[in-house]
């Protein structure tokens, strides 16, 4: 334990011999950390508000008044027999009035206007898979029976696709801001060890295991990510906490994201950021403190 | 404390350093190792602390078999030798007393006892007027005399000495000499490279001369010539 002292001494000691090298390294850490967190965090926004849409309606068939009853219910089981197709609802034209009754009730003069007559009767269709939307358009067209469709599939699917391209884009600059890290401790670390060449010369003369001689470095290395990972991590909570309350959450979605979803990034993170600093120091001093 | 069986040491490139050398040195000996400039002193007290590795034969130091020790183990025999090599190796960006605190530190002493050892070797080998000095304010001998102190931080218990009078005047290097006896008395093997026959000779102590890589002769009480 008293032999930590000198390591954790050297640790800093090494930091403050290239301050700007160091600074450089925190913040390209930074940066590559807090796109990750960011990303991943938006992504499961996304997948929990469009997983909400998943178990609601996903197409809405609205059915043509002068065609008989029964041809609406035939369809229906036609419906029903698609092996897509989890649920069909039949939403009778008093029930869409109630409906438009709640969801107007703020606008009394709307209701008094409109004639409830032209609110079709629909078959509210929930998919085992929303993607599955077209196949249910394809198959419905030329029906008699059917007015008009609506998907709501359509816009899940062009969410989740713009989610995936901008966490793919988002890990590709992670991927090169943090190789420049890489590249930045890797040379920070050559650089003490080149000026501290006699030291630790002495200090093998003088009995030093080479893992001790090599502690201050690993240790270094993983200070200066973790710092980086923490400011990162700091502000990805801060903001998406902000985002809760902010005109984001009130005019696009739901910011819906577990606390346990965050707390497990945010030690994968963390952990991640030991492993590459670990690898990055061992990358570093592999050569230099060899002989 | 040493015994090494036909050791030869042969570099890349085919110079040989030694060639089938066989001694034993026992505990509490002060032996010289004499011999010309190149005739392999160094690369005997290298061999033995397993800077290099011997190409043949076979070397104990401090009951540990050298020529078999894994690379890891290495460091479990330096701290047992007190290693003062031929260019005195101090950092110029530290006093005597940090060069010598240095050791302790390294070694895993606490503050306490680091105060306190570095003070008991600076008055060891009279450097209590330089101990606030940077090893560029030093003269030669004190620089010498501060990496003895530094060798002697772990408690050797066999103590190396690679010419460590290499460039005083006679007077110093006597200054180095009874220095080392005073070590050797308390109980340390010493072991000291030196081409210097006046002080050899002085001295009636055991020596081995080296000539060529090869081990010419060794003699109790010895006399160089
Ligand atoms: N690292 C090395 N590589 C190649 N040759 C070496 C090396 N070290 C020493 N030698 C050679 O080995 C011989 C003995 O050298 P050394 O042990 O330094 O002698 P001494 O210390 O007695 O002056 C010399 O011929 C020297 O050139
Ligand atoms: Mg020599």
């Amino acid at each position: 334990m008293k032999k930590l002292n000198y390591v954790i001494k050297n640790t800093f000691i090494n930091m403050r011999r290239n301050p700007l090298l160091v600074i450089a390294t925190m913040l390209a850490v930074l940066v590559s950390s807090f796109l990750v967190f960011t990303t991943l965090s938006a992504r499961a926004i996304v997948e929990n508000n469009t997983s909400r849409w998943q178990n609601g309606v996903h197409v809405v068939i609205f059915l043509d008044d002068r065609v008989t009853s029964t041809a609406h219910k035939q369809l229906q089981e036609t419906l029903e027999n698609y092996p897509e197709v989890r649920m069909v609802e039949y939403f009778t034209k008093s029930e869409a009035m109630d409906e438009f009754k709640i969801l107007f009730k703020d606008q009394p003069e709307l209701l008094q206007e409109v004639d409830f007559d032209i609110l079709p009767t629909s078959l509210r269709i929930n998919l085992n898979n929303p993607a599955d939307y077209k196949l249910i358009i394809e198959r419905m067209e030329g029906n008699a029976a059917v007015k008009e469709i609506r998907a709501s599939g359509e816009a899940i699917e062009r969410l989740l696709s713009l989610t995936n391209t901008l966490v793919l884009s988002a890990s590709i600059f992670a991927g090169l801001i943090g190789f420049a890290a890489f590249i930045l401790i890797i040379n920070t670390l050559r650089l003490t060890a080149y000026a501290k060449k006699k030291e630790i010369k002495i200090m093998r003369t003088i009995g030093a295991s080479s893992t001790y001689i090599r502690l201050p470095f690993i240790f270094e290395a993983i200070l200066e990510s973790l710092i980086g990972t923490s400011i990162a991590v700091g502000l990805g909570w801060g903001f998406i906490q902000y985002s809760k309350t902010s005109f984001i959450a009130d005019s696009i979605f739901d910011i819906t994201i577990s606390d346990s979803y965050l707390t497990n990034l945010t030690l994968i993170l963390l952990f991640s950021t030991i492993l590459f600093g670990f690898f990055a120091s061992f990358v570093g001093i592999r050569r230099v403190l060899n002989d | 404390m040493i015994r090494l069986e036909d050791v030869s040491l042969v570099f890349q490139g085919g110079s040989v350093a030694l060639s089938n050398v066989s001694t034993q040195i026992s505990e509490g000996e002060f032996v010289y190792l004499i011999g010309h400039s190149g005739s392999g002193k160094s690369s005997l007290l290298k061999l033995l602390y397993k800077e290099y590795s011997a190409t043949k034969g076979s070397i104990e130091v401090v009951d540990m078999d050298v020529t078999s020790l894994p690379s890891w183990k290495i460091p479990l025999l330096r701290r047992k030798l007190g290693i003062v090599t031929q260019e005195p190796q101090l950092l110029e960006n530290r006093t005597t007393f940090e060069n010598i605190s240095f050791a302790l530190e390294v070694l895993g002493f606490d503050e306490k006892e680091i105060n306190e050892k570095t003070n008991t070797l600076i008055e060891l080998v009279d450097l209590e007027n330089s101990m606030y000095k940077f090893p560029n304010q030093l003269s030669g001998g004190e620089q010498t005399r501060a990496c003895i102190a530094r060798a002697l931080a772990s408690n050797p218990l066999l103590l190396l000495c690679d010419e460590p009078t290499g460039n005083l005047d006679p007077d110093l290097s006597i200054q180095i000499i009874s220095l080392l006896e005073k070590i050797n008395r308390a109980g340390t093997t010493v072991l000291m490279a030196t081409h210097d026959s006046s002080i050899v000779n002085r001295r009636k102590k055991r020596v081995l001369q080296l000539s060529n890589g090869k081990l010419v002769s060794d003699v109790e009480k010895g006399r160089y010539i």
